[in-house]
């Protein structure tokens, strides 16, 4: 959740302000190890935030170079070239090319590349020279090229591209300090745009695209030879682990229970970090509410701020497994090959295999989910997967499914000690998830986005064990950002809805709950509401959570805080169990399964199709499939 | 003889000849090295039976639909019918 709302903020902060640092770009295509590089380079001195107007992250790191001295490193996204045809590829090139707002041009380059496929990956030489900038090429994974039984002569490769080479194996650190010590020697060029266009075929050719390509590649091939490269044999341990899980029969099953793993362990195995996360919230706030004198400035901080925002920062351990198990799947290399198993499926639904990565990046948070959907190609297919990303169970909706799982579903097994109850719910509610965003794939290919299907095509990277750095790296960067957003939206929301319970004052103290302004808000929507067995409490947090799906948690943390506080003491969970059924908190997952009750996801849908019809369509959509699906659910249980 | 890269057994390596795609669709597969006159090798099928094959190097997943555009051509030293005997 939440990469969204680092948009517009300090995109033009280079660290620390110091703006006499040379700017050097990292580039190199996907899986050549450049993030490694760029996090060896920089440790943890470095900032994501967005380019401007698009939601492409930016990453900018600070490297010393010598005692007194650092320069300013920019990792761009992976490419395989400069066509521009995804937003990825566009943003790189205007990076390289001078032309990002916000960034001044890269005074040098640093081109990695992995040499056990040294002659495919150099296709990005040409274009990346043509520019005319120092340039280091980092032939990166050099230990593999050699275990392999590959080799090249580097210095004579250096001596035919004319630009200096670093040999590295940046997972194990080793060949860093020479691209540190090349980072050193870079001096700043007269500021301005390169006046150069990347293109990925030679400007001013007279051969048709296909031809141009070819004739590069001749050209690479040449060059290659007279360096002696010679090809590594293929990875053995890659092609047996291959052998399985891309097996007729193994490869499902994996991948099956790769879902489960993440599913049973975000849920089951999370629970003893939460709680005690819980337990720290819970204590330091009585703590509070006990050194503070009796005003309504404790009230105010105990029972409106510390249970709003408290409510909410519990469930960072889970989101932070979530992210865990995603940077897992990414760096091992297994998520290319989970594409490739779920492409044949998206195909017969109408959706290319390239949406696979825009809906799976959807169970972290719709927003830059549908952004990347933008690498979909096809029109139409772009706008089907825009329409159903919503449906993938976004991060924010765990903390929702948390709450009212565990307070309405026991702690036993279901299937031995592989799958829990309340895990099997919570993979119930996936499910969910995806039938309703299948479903509406197919009948909005049938009816208004017919169209013939297009193409696929996925790079397998080798497996490779992830980098903890990496990995703990961002990491990092999810926690500050969920942390971020407790700390603003859902702080202002728990002040806002404090003060609601607030008025009108009642002998100078404040009103019963049902009194309040928020009490009597809740019970103007309560007959639309009152058929899925939903009272003025849900109400509220229904509305409430229109700004973000787990702001009702807070809501509910907040109304019942304040409750509390005059009535009996209930926890949440207790609280929750006394005003709902068992049907009705199932129908109230099931409304958050389908519901669009985000502002986010509805304002970068409108920006993405540069008009209303499509995110009211989906709105609309979406909330009567949930109100539907409710009202079925409190009848069935 | 229309040869296509569907119809070539695994392990075989062929040389491209022709990508029988517009161009737009076919920079894609340029970028990543499918080019003619590169050697292609079939290494895999996906469990939905789609072809995965290996270019200087790289594994790449291709659906049968964009195989069967790859036009390609029998390296010397296989004939004809040693590959009807392989597949």
């Amino acid at each position: 959740m939440g990469e969204a709302h680092c948009e517009g903020e300090a995109a033009t902060a280079v660290i620390d302000g110091r703006d006499d640092a040379p700017l050097v770009a990292l580039i190199g295509p996907p899986n050549s190890g450049k993030t490694t590089l760029f996090n060896r380079l920089t440790g943890l001195r470095q900032k994501v935030a967005n380019y401007p107007g698009v939601t492409v992250e930016k990453h900018v790191g600070r490297v010393d170079v010598a005692a007194d001295r650092t320069v300013d490193l920019v990792d761009l996204p992976g490419v395989h070239g400069f066509s521009a045809r995804s937003l990825d590829e566009k943003v790189t090139r205007d990076v390289l090319e001078g032309r990002m707002p916000g960034l001044r041009a890269p005074d040098a380059l640093v081109l990695i590349v992995d040499s056990t496929r040294l002659e495919n990956q150099l296709m990005l030489v040409e274009p990346v020279l043509e520019l005319e900038l120092p340039t280091l090429l980092v032939l990166n994974m050099w230990d593999e090229l050699e275990e392999r039984g590959g080799k090249v002569d580097d210095a004579a490769l250096a001596r035919r591209l004319g630009v200096q080479i670093a040999r590295t194996d940046a997972h194990g650190g080793v060949g860093v300090e020479d691209v540190r010590t090349f980072l050193g020697g870079v001096v700043p060029r007269e500021a301005g745009p390169t006046g150069r266009a990347l293109t990925n075929v030679p400007r001013g050719t007279a051969l048709p695209m296909m031809d141009a390509f070819a004739e590069r590649r001749r050209r690479v091939r040449e060059i290659v030879h007279e360096a002696g490269f010679v090809q590594p044999g293929a990875s053995s341990s890659s092609e047996r682990l291959d052998a399985i899980c891309l097996h007729r029969v193994w490869g499902p099953l994996v991948f099956l229970a790769v879902v489960v793993l993440v599913f049973q362990s975000i849920f089951a195995w999370a629970t003893p970090l939460i709680d005690g996360v819980d337990v720290l919230i819970s204590s330091s706030g009585e703590w509070l509410g006990s050194a503070l004198p009796d005003t309504w400035f404790r009230s105010l901080l105990v029972d409106g701020v510390w249970a709003g925002v408290g409510s909410v920062v519990v469930f960072l351990p889970q989101i932070l497994i979530l992210f865990l198990f995603l940077g897992v799947l990414e760096d091992s290399g297994y998520m290319a090959r989970a594409a490739v198993i779920a492409d044949r499926m998206m195909y017969r639904v109408g959706l290319q295999g390239r949406a696979f990565l825009p809906l799976l990046s959807g169970y972290a948070c719709a927003v830059p989910a549908i952004l990347a959907a933008r690498t979909v190609d096809d029109e139409r297919d772009r706008l089907a997967t825009i329409f159903v990303t919503p449906f993938m169970t976004c991060s924010a909706r765990l903390p929702v499914y948390a709450l009212l799982i565990a307070a309405f579903i026991p702690d036993e097994p279901l299937l031995g000690p592989f799958l829990g109850q309340r895990a099997a719910v919570l993979l119930g509610l996936y499910g969910l998830g995806i039938a309703a965003a299948v479903l509406t794939a197919f009948l909005l290919k049938r009816t208004l986005l017919k169209a013939k299907p297009s193409s696929f095509l996925m790079e397998l990277p080798p497996y490779r064990l992830p980098s903890l750095r990496s990995i703990g790296l961002r990491l990092l960067d999810r926690s500050r950002i969920f942390l971020r957003r407790a700390g603003t939206i859902i702080f202002a929301v728990a002040i806002v809805l404090w003060t609601l319970t607030q008025f009108p004052r009642v002998e100078g103290g404040p009103p019963p709950i049902d009194d309040s302004a928020l009490g009597r808000m809740g019970q103007v929507i309560e007959p639309a509401i009152e058929p899925l067995g939903f009272d003025w409490r849900i109400g509220v947090g229904l509305v409430t959570s229109l700004a973000a799906r787990e702001v009702i948690v807070g809501t509910l943390g907040t109304i019942y805080g304040v409750e509390e506080a005059t009535e009996e003491d209930l926890g949440l969970q207790d609280a929750l169990r006394r005003d709902l059924t068992l049907g009705s908190a199932i129908g109230l997952l099931v409304f958050f399964a389908f519901a669009l009750q985000c502002m986010s996801t509805v304002a970068v849908v409108r920006r993405e199709t540069a008009g209303w019809k499509w995110p009211a369509l989906q709105f609309g959509y979406m909330l009567l499939l949930a109100y539907v699906g409710a009202f079925v659910a409190v009848r069935i249980f | 003889m229309d040869l296509r890269l569907p119809s070539i057994p695994l392990r075989q390596t062929v040389e491209l000849v022709h990508i029988d795609l517009p161009a737009d669709q076919a920079e894609p597969l340029l970028e990543r090295g499918v080019l003619p006159g590169c050697k292609i090798c079939p290494v895999r099928s996906s469990p939905s039976g789609d072809p995965i094959v290996s270019v200087d190097g790289s594994l790449i997943a291709l659906r049968r639909e964009t195989a069967a555009c790859l036009c390609v051509r029998i390296l010397s030293g296989t004939s004809a019918t040693q590959l009807q005997e392989a597949s």
